[in-house]
């Protein structure tokens, strides 16, 4: 974990505002977009193709802000009729969804229904179970997708693996998520806010390793995955 | 009675009113949503009001069943369960037992119908419509009617139109608030100019607030669909509302608006939302087309709706038929079409350029000019 109180992106500031006796820290994050800034722990709300699931997008504002103004997206939605040239036209997510005031996190998989397939994930890229077949995406690939949608946080792309697979499975998952790490990287459009992905399953040492690898590169934040199962 | 029907303006045989009610002062000519079990599906009652719908239906049918009319009664009304605050109309649960429950038959005591909840026969009497729609508290309900489709013919249209005229006596008599909720006789009769005039006369002898003309809407052909229209609004009374149930597409209501109609219900703006298509000037784009996929246009340029202000054609496409969000999308873009409609109704009538609005509307639909004789 980074020891600083404090990241500054283009898009993005955090500063850590108090702590607890533990390890517990209560912080505050600006978003450009965002007119006011929002308290951390926060929660982000989850959408389908970028809107909120259970509230029209004109209603959005009569849920509590700014708490409700930090939305998960997952670029993978997207894949689904409307292609990522259409989405560079349109002019990206706040564009195309008519939220100008809400901030967009992107992280390739969601909590229901495009969710990471292990077994299928290869050396070339990160296999994922969607509505609409399985999909194989590269870093490439993912990278393109965030580059048209230019959410204001996004995580790189990760190997994530179950918690019972082998060590020799669950290690060449964090090998993979530290080389796409770095690829995405190197494909990252300014503005956005790169947060590094840690796997690493139940191993301590695992996750101590992927941990350390992203902090050495210049990211603005860190997205563990973690098996709740 | 508990309305008031006052004209502001005519255009031969249009005119445009003020409609006040209990819970609301409605304008006419007016399209009303169908919120058949107490919502509209897709909108908020907030969304509602801010697309300036003016009054709603509800079904009785399915509110009898749920959540049954008493438990609505005990919690202040339909109004109050459903947080809609102006105004509301509930049909009698003739129609939608007849065309829902294909064991449902018609005798002189009422219907008599399966039960959907447990099979066990039931009977929808005059007198038990009427209690139903005195504890849902809406401002205007329905008589039950005995409705036969036009495309049958026979004895049976004289049979069901005398039959209604019998069954309104029994309406009147069981309604227990007539000074906070209107009831409108159905003007019945098929498409027989004589059985028609027969119902009418009947219908006006009893005086009643309001009137509407039942029995189209189910599939008889245009020209027919017209004459019954424009016979039944020469004859209903000028000073009350007339009420042309089951319509429905933007050309029919603009012409029975034409012929002198003034209120309108239909579940196709919305439905029709749902299988992925949006109302337009042109008339209808089909979201789900390949061709939207690209396209960054709104779904009307000219709308200044929600959906079309913030969405475009290639995004709404990829949710239709997919995603729940798609049809609330649309569906709260086709009803905010047909409020407008009814807000272009009234103001081109009250501001004498009626005349122009519907060779405008026309000339968009269908890029033909029309001669304002066809109007009349």
């Amino acid at each position: 974990m980074s020891s600083s109180n404090s990241i500054h992106s283009s898009a993005m500031k955090f500063a850590v505002k108090a702590w607890s006796n533990g390890r517990a820290r209560a912080g505050v994050l600006h978003l450009d977009c965002c007119p006011t800034p929002i308290d951390t722990p926060s929660l982000l709300l989850s959408t389908r193709k970028g809107l909120p699931l259970f509230i029209s997008p004109d209603l959005l504002p009569s849920l509590p802000s700014p708490d409700s103004h930090l939305l998960h997206v997952s670029p993978l939605h997207f894949l689904e009729g409307l292609s990522m040239t259409t989405i560079s036209k349109i002019g990206g997510l706040h564009q195309m969804l008519g939220l100008h005031e809400y901030g967009f996190a992107a992280v390739p998989r969601d909590s229901i229904q495009c969710l990471p397939e292990a077994n299928s994930t290869n050396k070339v890229g990160a296999s994922f179970e969607t509505p609409c077949g399985r999909l194989l995406i590269k870093p490439a690939e993912y990278m393109e997708m965030i580059s048209s949608l230019r959410p204001e946080l996004w995580a790189t792309l990760a190997d994530e693996v179950p918690a019972w697979v082998s060590d020799k499975r669950n290690k060449t998952s964090v090998d993979r998520t530290i080389k796409w790490l770095d690829e995405c990287i190197a494909l990252s459009p300014t503005g956005g806010a790169v947060f590094g992905a840690i796997v690493g399953g139940s191993s301590l040492e695992e996750r101590q390793r992927c941990a350390q690898e992203v902090a050495r590169r210049n990211v603005s934040g860190h997205c563990s995955f973690v098996d709740m199962r | 009675m508990a309305l008031r029907f006052e004209v502001l303006g005519r255009f031969n045989r249009a005119r445009a009113a003020h409609l006040t009610l209990p819970h609301f002062v409605c304008e006419t000519p007016l399209f009303m949503p169908v919120g058949t079990q107490g919502t509209i599906k897709g909108l908020t009652t907030n969304q509602l009001e801010e697309i300036g719908c003016q009054i709603i239906l509800g079904n009785t049918y399915h509110l009898a069943l749920r959540p049954t009319s008493e438990l609505i009664d005990e919690l202040g009304g339909l109004h109050k369960f459903m947080n809609w605050p102006r105004a509301m109309l509930t049909d009698s649960g003739g129609f939608q037992m007849v065309s829902l429950l294909h064991l449902a038959d018609i005798t002189e005591k009422g219907v008599t119908f399966q039960s959907p909840v447990d099979g066990k026969p039931m009977l929808l009497t005059p007198e038990e419509s009427i209690q139903i729609q005195n504890r849902i508290g809406a401002d205007i309900i329905m008589a039950l009617d005995d409705v036969v489709r036009t495309i049958i013919t026979g004895p049976r249209i004289e049979e069901a139109m005398y039959r209604t005229l019998r069954w309104i006596d029994r309406c009147i008599a069981a309604h227990k608030r007539p000074h906070e909720q209107n009831l409108f006789g159905i003007v019945q009769g098929g498409l027989d100019p004589v059985l028609r005039d027969i119902c009418v006369r009947g219908l006006v002898d009893r005086n009643l607030p309001g009137y509407a003309i039942g029995g189209l809407a189910g599939g008889e052909d245009k020209d027919s669909f017209w004459r019954v229209v424009a016979q039944c609004t020469a004859a209903l009374p000028e000073d009350k509302p007339r009420y042309v149930m089951g319509v429905g597409y933007p050309l029919d209501i603009v012409v029975c608006s034409a012929l002198g109609a003034d209120m309108y219900d239909c579940v196709y703006p919305t439905r029709t939302a749902r299988f992925g298509t949006a109302l337009v000037p042109e008339g209808l784009l089909k979201l789900k087309n390949r061709a939207m996929s690209d396209d960054t246009r709104p779904i009307d340029p000219a709308c200044a709706c929600m959906v079309c202000k913030n969405y475009t054609r290639a995004y709404i496409h990829s949710l239709v038929t997919k995603d729940a969000m798609g049809s609330q999308l649309l569906s709260y873009h086709n009803l905010y079409y047909m409020m407008q409609l009814s807000r272009n109704l009234h103001s081109s009538i009250v501001q004498g350029r009626f005349p122009e609005f519907v060779c405008n509307f026309l000339q968009k639909m269908v890029c033909i000019s029309l001669s304002l004789s066809s109007c009349h």
